[in-house]
């Protein structure tokens, strides 16, 4: 083992890592009493964690593993990500909205480990997080860096190199007959995202508890879901998986299959005389949205509600 | 002889149908024949969106019912209102936008069936470009066998490359087609770009 090696591996010791930042970076996280905001719960890293980690790296070289990744836009878009997780944007028209809300929630608790296991994935070409070994295939390695038309996922190379690294590890029953990825897969089932599947994502990823209800087709038996949903906001993050084609229609087409085909993080929600004002985490961006509950009803396929297991940065 | 002729006549007749409403026959005469409108339309959502951003459209068929999003630093607000809704200017006045004028764009997208306008952004030489996307439902896109399809144009900042086919480039050296939510574009004028597509948005 030469003294690069050894550097570089002790820089990936989690433990060491965490002596490290926590001696010479103050944990800022307080559990203080909250509105509601997933950002003011107990986290496993802070930001502060992550942006000391990120911004010792002042430069980075080209991968040998990621051919098409410039170093200057993946270190860039790592900062920006740290620094504002809201701004995660899993791409126009890509099947990557499962693991944008994945990502979002994994900035949120342990940006530290995100900050890593990214780097780790760009200098090595494969990862362990959690005892998870990620090892891309060669196309998706080749692919990352190249993908375009996707708006600001075009010059976001990090995101890339990470949706396609989860796309391609993690399969549930929907990407049953698109396996292996092929030029243009991320608009494909290939990428797609089912239920159970964001479910099992989320377990071995975040330093979460989660409960889930509801289902592909079938929607969630909760009673009232207002009441549900609006509880479940206070002591813990939600993600909703919903049927996004009713509510940002792109045609006229009166007859759509009520199916779920996107993920969002419920930030919060109230009602008034039937209506229900939402605000939600997607595509970079916070939106408020005021439906009836019955289209509420109609669109809330599956409810996943995550509360800490552990408080880890204090 | 006669049931053959009637045969021939009701063909020519069905073919004729078919094709005086296809969306290729659409594509390049509705540009040009309604110009100055969809032009106006562009400018002024161009002129109000520096204001303040937001996008509309409409999500009905019957063009009475409009989405309203209006985009601030830190939220997007989404909105439905029916046509002539009063509350409309209301909510326009709260986000300190341009009430009349928005309230013009918007009947002005009613008249000429226009679904949705917004602003979009793409990347060249991994700088941020911008361009101005519209869809219109023309009456002759209503019609059977083109009833899911619109007319959807697209209004660049800059003059764009085009191959011999005049499908929009990616950029000048490479001769790689430039898609826009999917679509390959077709050029108009240097400037502006027309597809038919399955989906106004």
């Amino acid at each position: 083992m030469d003294l690069k090696d050894f550097v570089r591996k002790l820089i990936f010791n989690p433990v060491i890592l965490m002596w490290c930042l926590c001696v010479c970076t103050p944990a800022f996280v307080k559990a203080k009493d909250l509105n509601n905001n997933i950002a003011d719960f107990p986290v496993t890293s802070t930001q502060q964690q992550a942006i000391a980690y990120i911004e010792k790296i002042k430069e980075l070289k080209s991968s040998a593993y990621w051919p098409n990744i410039k170093p200057v836009l993946f270190l860039k878009n790592l900062k920006t990500n740290i620094h504002n997780p809201v701004s995660i944007y899993p791409g126009k028209g890509t099947n990557f909205c499962g693991y944008g809300a994945l990502t979002y929630l994994f900035l949120q608790d342990d940006p530290l480990g995100y900050a890593t296991l990214l780097m780790q994935l760009y200098l090595d070409g494969k990862a362990t997080f959690r005892n998870i070994l990620f090892n891309p295939s060669p196309a998706v390695k080749l692919e990352a860096g190249l993908l375009k038309y996707k708006g600001l996922l075009d010059i976001n190379p990090a995101e890339q190199m990470w949706f396609l690294t989860l796309a391609g590890h993690y399969k549930g029953y929907i990407n049953i007959f698109n396996r292996e990825y092929d030029a243009g897969d991320e608009d494909r089932f290939w990428a797609s995202v089912n239920y159970a599947k964001f479910n099992r994502m989320t377990r071995e990823l975040l330093n979460y508890n989660s409960k889930a209800r509801g289902a592909d087709l079938v929607r969630p038996k909760v009673g009232n879901l207002y009441n549900y949903i609006s509880e479940k906001i206070k002591t813990g993050t939600v993600v909703l998986f919903i049927n996004n084609r009713i509510v940002y229609k792109k045609n006229h087409v009166k007859i759509k299959l009520g199916v779920p085909t996107h993920f969002i993080v419920a930030e919060k929600i109230s009602i008034q005389d039937d209506v229900i004002t939402f605000i939600y985490w997607d595509y970079g961006r916070k939106t408020q949205l005021q439906v009836s509950t019955a289209f509420f009803k109609r669109i809330v396929f599956g409810i996943t509600w995550f509360t800490k297991k552990e408080t880890d940065a204090n | 002889m006669q049931t053959k002729k009637n045969y021939i006549l009701f063909l020519t007749l069905i073919t004729s149908l078919l094709f005086s409403c296809s969306p290729k026959n659409i594509s390049t005469k509705y540009y040009y024949e309604n110009e100055k409108m969809l032009d106006r339309i562009e400018e002024s959502y161009k002129a109000l969106y520096l204001q303040g951003p937001f996008n509309v459209g409409f999500t009905d068929r019957d063009f009475k019912t409009f989405s309203l999003e209006i985009i601030t630093d830190t939220l997007s607000y989404v909105y439905e209102f029916d046509i002539d809704e009063p509350r409309l200017k209301d909510t326009l006045t709260a986000y300190k936008r341009n009430a009349a004028k928005i309230s013009t764009l918007i009947k002005q997208m009613h008249d000429i069936r226009c679904t949705w306008i917004n602003y979009s952004h793409y990347y060249v030489d991994e700088k941020k470009q911008t361009l101005i996307l519209m869809s219109i439902k023309p009456v002759a896109l209503k019609r059977l066998f083109s009833y899911s399809k619109y007319y959807v144009l697209t209004y660049f900042a800059q003059p764009q490359y085009f191959d011999s086919e005049g499908r929009l480039l990616d950029k000048r050296k490479m001769r790689q087609l430039r898609k826009i939510n999917g679509d390959v574009f077709k050029r108009i004028n240097n400037k502006v770009c027309y597809a038919i597509t399955g989906h106004f948005r």
